[in-house]
């Protein structure tokens, strides 16, 4: 992953997400260590106090827990937790600038939907 | 613990007050970007704490003691800027010998392959070296002396794009080997902002604002649309920046504390929202728009 440094996501978030995606494709798996801040700090040359800010704000969504003085693991319910987080926060938003890009353009619902199974019949496709 | 300790510190030359009533506090082992405009103050600062200059009044305390004429201080710091005195007799080589006697936790492994690496040779003398390989040869000491308290004053002045980066990354990687004190000052914050844990932005000798490199980020925000949509939302708000686009649109900074509800409301009024980056609103926020004489627009019609 390489850092996007316009502004638009903040460093911290872009570490955490980067994190939860790793767990996700089951590079971290439940239990195992993540990296330290320092680790994250030289990968991706970045103060560690902002890799810091990115571990806690997954130790306190409950993705990874703490364990004194050896560092943070990943929870048992880490990848549950992060899959209703983006379902219910991400995909949400996502989901109104779609509705809104189809009322500025006059689309009917009808429409919206079948463009919608549309796509995902085109990825199943190309999956098999 | 504390390091560093002003309490309305001013510094006065000939009656202007290059610090002015200043005060701030940095914490221990954290890597602080000082930044300000030409004149704001950051120089005299910087040499004030490393017991270079003598404040005027105020109180100044560095590890616990005031800086001017303490050997503590003198011991456990190192100041870096274009001006370093290195006697003028010695070979690079014979400095770095030399500075290896001065500072307890001077690293040779160090000095020596940054020395190497950036394509140094011993038998060099300093005031022979360009603009940008004086700033790395003094570089390659400021980092090498690992001193408690390590002060940068524009340590990237005639280095070439490479070699900025080189720095930016060699000062993090030995700040997460050794974490000291680190106080860098620069007028391109964009480069150095990842590096950074603070940032403290000095304006006409006072502090303007100390904070996380995270919460400077998200400070501020960015709106853009028609003029006549965005006034009722500005009604209660001060603005840190204005432009006018085109005709009847508007660029407009202001804090970013806008609530769920007014974000939803300007949305769907067609109102853009763009982050405001750490350097773009340091120079919002220190913009002489306030010296009489007008704006620069205002000169230039």
């Amino acid at each position: 992953m390489i850092l996007n440094t316009d502004g638009t996501m903040p460093i911290y978030l872009q570490i955490a997400a980067w994190i939860e995606n790793e767990i996700l494709n089951g590079g971290l798996a439940a239990d195992e260590k993540v990296y330290s801040q320092y680790k994250l700090a030289d990968m991706y040359n970045i103060n560690p106090a902002t890799a810091a800010k990115g571990l806690t704000k997954l130790a306190e969504e409950g993705i990874l827990y703490d364990r004194r003085g050896i560092g943070k693991f990943v929870s048992s319910e880490a990848i549950k937790i992060i899959k209703d987080k983006r379902k219910n926060h991400t995909l949400k938003s996502m989901v109104e600038d779609l509705v809104q890009e189809a009322e500025r353009l006059d689309m009917s619902e009808e429409e919206l939907i079948s463009l919608i199974k549309e796509t995902k019949n085109r990825n199943k496709g190309g999956e098999e | 613990m504390n390091i560093i300790e002003c309490r309305q510190l001013t510094k006065a030359y000939r009656g202007f007050k290059a610090l002015d009533q200043f005060s701030c506090t940095i914490e221990e082992n954290k890597l602080v970007g000082l930044v300000g405009r030409n004149g704001a103050g950051k120089t005299t600062l910087m040499k004030v704490l490393s017991g270079m200059l003598k404040e005027t009044s105020g109180e100044v305390k560095v590890f616990s003691h005031r800086p001017f004429n303490s050997l503590l201080v003198s011991a456990n710091s190192i100041f870096i800027d274009d001006q370093m005195n290195f006697p003028t007799a010695l070979s690079l080589a014979e400095i770095l010998e030399e500075s290896s006697k001065f500072y307890e936790h001077w690293n040779e492994e160090l000095a020596w392959h940054l020395f190497d690496y950036f394509g140094f040779h011993k038998k060099e003398y300093h005031k022979n070296l360009s603009k940008g390989k004086e700033s790395t040869f003094n570089m390659i000491v400021g980092l090498a002396a690992r001193c408690p308290l390590t002060i940068f004053d524009e340590p990237t002045t005639g280095m070439d794009a490479a070699v900025r980066k080189d720095f930016y990354r060699i000062l993090l990687k030995d700040y997460l080997a050794y974490p000291r004190t680190i106080l860098l000052s620069t007028h391109h914050l964009e480069e150095v902002e990842d590096q950074l844990e603070e940032v403290l932005l000095l304006n006409r000798g006072r502090e303007v604002l100390h904070m996380s490199i995270e919460e400077l980020r998200e400070f501020a925000i960015g709106l853009k649309g028609k003029r006549e949509v965005l006034a009722p939302y500005l009604a209660d708000r001060q603005p840190i920046y204005t432009e006018a686009f085109g005709m009847d649109e508007e660029y407009i900074v202001t804090r970013n504390n806008l609530s769920q509800k007014e974000k939803q409301d300007m949305k769907r009024e067609g109102i853009q929202f763009s982050g405001v980056s750490a350097s773009d609103l340091c120079i919002y926020l220190t913009s002489s728009g306030s010296h009489k004489g007008g704006t620069l627009d205002d000169i230039l019609n």
